[in-house]
């Protein structure tokens, strides 16, 4: 039974990790410029949709995968109108844009229930192409992010808008540049979920990833390189939970999955106790500080 | 009402149908056919008005749940979870005691408190969000009803479908008169007017303010934070279980999976969109009941799938999340 547990273990777990990777990619941009974004659970919805949509009507994957982080950009920006241009309420805010998304992905998505598609073929080792992407995209942001003056825009954005304005920037371009490369990438998260991972569309699939995303960026403590171990962390808890429950696990079904949820909050409560809240983009303390 | 919040609402109500409207062309309806089907669905008959208050129960119950953490400044999105796992105790009770309903809904009201004591634990010991905290949990507790509907509490009479055996008659939370309306509406409203009065009259929503406003001044005037958390939270989690254990007992008549609709979401952002304020929460209830009990009533009547609803659901509060904002970019400049 062992041996059935462990084996390619670390692919499989990659494979559970890689769309969350995306989103987590997104989510932490977002956060960097001074935003927390929870309707990121309703982009990844949407992505998932218009991914798995177009490929079922094209056959071409890519075209998917392109569809999906179209429509993730596009619900960002109704986050973007509320939160910059109107000022709304941040959290507030995204689950509105979380239950959009997940209104939206629904009425779309009701004539592709049950329906399956080819997907993209697997590598070696049973790897796919949006496990790839998704690993490359984590060296490319944090040398991005730590490594160009752009980068450094955005950081000093998330640190203090005032301080950036007084540096001849425009803080709320680099912020909506921030939710729409959040977009982009949980879009991009949930079309790998339904065109690579599970190859079906069901209503409301996403189970949460977009969620989790929001609360692992602070476990990577706002850093694109820890964003692969924290992904991880679900991913090896959600793919642990699968093989218990193939080996005929005595433990049910669905307690297992309770797993990468609590591995992630387990996880979540010792980052937080260790931080106290410090170590992240100063701009966002204004959300949590009270 | 004032002019300011009257002229907010105006833009509101006028952005959400344009919204909605746009959103009915777009699927090949007649916008205004489909706003005048959504008003009549949702009050035109006495049965709707009826579906209408049974929806807005659990929503009014989850605001509350969510604006008693947030009068101290805590961002709970938990009253999903604790709904759930009200509904779970309070079933558990059930199978102890078959018949009692004053233990049933004690169940529920206590499991909602334990879900909401965990995040309020973490919060005060290891300083963990509790934003982030409520909504993991979330998922949690709506994974061990469906555990136990599906496993240990199955009714094997039920012939596959998973839920829990039938509550019995005594303990059954009554029905108001002829409609499906239950007694939770009632509870609802008396424990909203409580909570109203309280915060506005009692020494506590004094507390609460002073601490929203200033938690550094906490210690100064002996007041301590710590156990503000603990009980707002908790007071909040047993709102949510009486949700959840109030909807199982009455209508349903027994634990189902997956039952609860996003009523804590609803519930949030009523609150949110009421400033953390009991008596709009209460209309804006009112009206997202409404709005969802016409979207099963569309479904029959015009064959729009009640997931056409779900999106404006999702449009009215971008309206209103835009509207409200409004007016505070407009005063300060």
């Amino acid at each position: 039974m062992a041996d059935t547990l462990l084996q390619g273990l670390p692919v499989s777990a990659l494979r559970s990790a890689a769309p969350l990777l995306l989103v987590l990619l997104g989510e932490c941009l977002t956060q960097r410029v001074g935003r927390i974004n929870l309707g990121v659970e309703g982009q990844m919805l949407v992505g998932a949709v218009a991914g798995y949509g177009v490929t079922a009507l094209s056959g071409q994957p890519w075209l998917g995968m392109a569809a999906g982080a179209a429509a993730g950009a596009l619900l960002s920006a109704v986050y973007a109108l509320l939160t910059v241009a109107a000022r709304a309420d941040q959290f507030a805010s995204g689950l509105a844009v979380l239950m959009l998304g997940y209104g939206v992905s629904a009425y779309a998505g009701s004539g592709l229930v049950g329906l399956r598609i080819e997907g993209f073929a697997l590598g070696a080792g049973g790897t796919t192409p949006t496990l790839w992407l998704a690993v490359a995209l984590v060296p490319l942001i944090g040398l991005w992010l730590y490594g160009t003056r752009t980068g450094l825009v955005w950081r000093s954005v998330g640190e203090s808008p005032a301080a950036a304005r007084a540096a001849g920037i425009t803080p709320w371009k680099v912020i909506v540049a921030g939710i729409t490369a959040g977009g982009v990438l949980s879009g991009l998260g949930g079309a790998a979920l339904s065109i690579d991972h599970t190859r079906t569309w069901a209503e409301g699939m996403t189970a949460g990833r977009g969620l989790i995303a929001v609360g692992l960026v602070i476990v990577a403590r706002w850093n694109p390189w820890l964003t692969l171990p924290a992904a991880l962390l679900f991913g090896l808890a959600e793919a642990l939970s699968l093989r218990l429950q193939a080996a005929g696990s005595a433990v049910p079904a669905h307690l297992l999955h309770t797993l990468p949820y609590l591995a992630s909050l387990a996880v979540f409560a010792v980052t937080c106790a260790r931080l106290k809240g410090g170590g992240g983009p100063e701009a966002l303390r204004a959300v949590f500080a009270r | 009402m004032n002019a300011a919040s009257l002229h907010r609402s105006a833009i509101a109500l006028g952005g959400f149908a344009a919204l909605a409207g746009a959103f009915f062309l777009l699927i090949g309806r007649g916008p205004i056919d489909m706003l005048v089907a959504i008003a009549q669905a949702s009050v035109g008959s006495g049965y709707a008005v009826g579906e209408s208050l049974l929806r807005a129960t659990p929503i009014l119950l989850c605001a509350l749940a969510t604006l008693v953490p947030a009068r101290l400044g805590l961002v709970s999105v938990g009253a999903e979870g604790q709904l759930y796992f009200g509904a779970l105790a309070g079933t558990g009770a059930m199978l102890l005691a078959p018949s009692s309903l004053p233990l049933v809904l004690l169940g529920g009201v206590i499991g909602g408190a334990v879900w909401a004591l965990v995040p309020a634990l973490l919060r005060v010991v290891a300083d963990v969000n509790e934003t982030i905290s409520t909504l993991m949990l979330n998922y949690v507790a709506a994974l061990l009803v469906t555990w136990l509907v599906y496993g240990p509490w199955k009714n094997p009479q039920s012939q596959g479908w998973p839920a829990s055996i039938d509550f019995a008659e005594a303990a059954r939370l009554p029905l108001l008169g002829e409609s499906r309306v239950h007694a939770g509406l009632l509870m609802a409203l008396v424990l909203g007017i409580a909570l109203h009065l309280l915060f506005t009259r009692s020494r506590w929503g004094l507390v609460l303010d002073v601490l929203r406003s200033n938690p550094r001044l906490a210690p100064l005037a002996g007041l301590s934070v710590t156990r503000q958390v603990l009980l707002t939270m908790v007071v909040g989690g047993a709102l949510a279980g009486l949700a959840g254990i109030a909807e199982t007992s009455s209508v349903q008549g027994r634990l189902q999976a997956s039952f609860a609709n996003g009523a804590g979401l609803s519930g949030f952002l009523v609150a949110w969109l009421a400033g953390n304020r009991v008596l709009p929460a209460m209309v804006l209830a009112l009206l997202v009941g409404g709005l969802l009990a016409a979207g099963d009533e569309l479904q029959m009547m015009t064959s729009v799938p009640s997931s056409a609803v779900l999106v404006v659901q999702g449009l009215m509060f971008v309206a209103m999340l835009g509207a409200g904002a409004w007016k505070k970019g407009g005063a300060s400049g």
